[in-house]
């Protein structure tokens, strides 16, 4: 889990982030206890109110939930919703981003579909 | 909830005004980063707030309490100075573990546990001189009486300035456990920005004696851009929005624009726009012309 943060992006989107790939991956398990505001704060050294704010959207997508008292939860289906919410995610940002660049090198739609159906073995 | 009330402080020195009209209030429980540029006020501003020096105008209070004097509302409140040993001043011929006895027997709620835990950590040797010592082992000294003191309302200025990088690593995690564990307030002075941007709650910019800025650091850098692009497309984009620190290198422009309250960038796929990281805002707001 503990891999360094950078700055191109908001702090608590790349705990975010790293929580749901964590999940993707195994590292956390559907109804395990993943780790609290305070953990995260020391693990990653920043402050506790940054780690507090990834993990509350978190609650909010439906990811994790709370048990009072006793800490934050990964949710049943939560490894599926993180798939579909990412590849929605690469379909309208980074699909996108990708047709605004190759328009704007007077790359054609059917140079776009060669590529995609040329049968790239490396990909 | 406690809370420290700095208003209207005013600080001139013979030929000098070191702090102008400065207004701010440090609630409880949160990490403020103070950054600003040598001179800019940083250590005046923390020796008023915890009435080891005078203002010439203005007051600081705690809990409406005026700090000064107040014996109740100093033991809230702990300044750890930059030791600055030269030549043969005050401390330099004393023992650090007299320095640090002293400290204990100041501060009503020392925790020589920690104490104890730090000095080995930083492997400070007790029995030398302060004054033969190197500017790392200060730097741990005063952390160590920083944290130890266990005060409500701890200020650190430099604390980091001699240390290693794995020694500042190593009290910046030690500051986040201490920090989750008790929740005391800190206020924390540094030019070293980027490793500590991401502790601190909010940031306070001061720039040549005033306060420019004071925000929840998440919030500031979300507002903050750099625009980049043909000369004409940036002026175009960015025009009417709070500019700083803009560059030109044949057509190319860039510049970081702080939107102010409810101002947005407009959309544009002319430009570049790119986030900044805060010691990339701090240069872009506190930067001089011809210096950067």
């Amino acid at each position: 889990m503990k891999e360094l943060l950078n700055e191109e992006k908001s702090i608590y989107l790349q705990i975010c982030d790293r929580i749901e790939t964590d999940i993707l991956r195994g590292v956390l398990l559907e109804g395990e206890r993943v780790p609290s505001t305070n953990e995260l704060a020391r693990l990653y050294t920043i402050n506790p109110a940054t780690a507090a704010k990834g993990l509350g959207i978190l609650v909010d997508r439906g990811i994790l939930y709370k048990k009072r008292g006793l800490g934050m939860f990964v949710a049943d289906g939560a490894a599926e919703a993180i798939r579909l919410r990412r590849k929605q995610e690469f379909m309208e940002v980074k699909l996108r981003e990708l047709l605004v660049e190759a328009s704007s090198l007077g790359i054609t739609t059917g140079e776009l579909i060669a590529m995609l159906t040329g049968g790239d073995e490396d990909v | 909830m406690s809370e420290l009330v700095c208003k209207g402080i005013t600080k001139r020195y013979k030929d000098k005004e070191a702090l102008r009209d400065v207004n701010l209030t440090l609630e409880s429980g949160k990490i403020y980063g103070l950054i600003g540029r040598n001179g800019a006020g940083k250590t005046t501003l923390l020796s008023i707030l915890t009435a080891q020096n005078p203002a010439t105008a203005g007051t600081v209070t705690l809990d409406g309490e005026p700090v000064w004097e107040n014996r109740h509302a100093l033991d809230q409140l702990c300044f750890s100075r930059e030791l600055n040993i030269a030549g043969n001043s005050g401390v330099a011929g004393i023992k650090i573990k007299e320095y640090l006895k002293a400290a204990s027997l100041y501060y009503p709620k020392w925790d020589q546990n920690l104490a104890d835990r730090l000095i080995k950590a930083f492997k400070i040797e007790p029995k030398k001189a302060m004054g033969k010592v190197n500017k790392g082992m200060l730097s741990a000294v005063t952390i160590t009486v920083a944290l130890a003191s266990k005060a409500a309302f701890t200020f650190l200025d430099e604390p980091v300035a001699g240390l290693d990088v794995i020694a500042r690593e190593f009290f910046y995690k030690t500051l986040v456990e201490e920090y989750t564990e008790t929740g005391r307030t800190f206020v924390i002075s540094t030019h070293i920005i980027e490793e500590a941007a991401a502790v601190f709650e909010e940031v306070i910019i001061l720039k040549d004696g005033a306060l420019i800025c004071m925000e929840n650091t998440e919030a500031l850098l979300e507002r903050a851009v750099r625009v980049n692009g043909l000369a004409a497309d940036v002026d175009a984009v960015t025009a009417g929005l709070a500019c700083h620190h803009s560059e030109q290198i044949g057509r190319s422009k860039t510049v970081t624009v702080l939107p102010r309250e409810g101002e947005t960038l407009p959309d544009s796929r002319d430009v570049t726009v790119q986030p900044v990281s805060l010691q990339q805002l701090f240069v872009a707001l506190c930067g001089e012309e011809g210096m950067g």
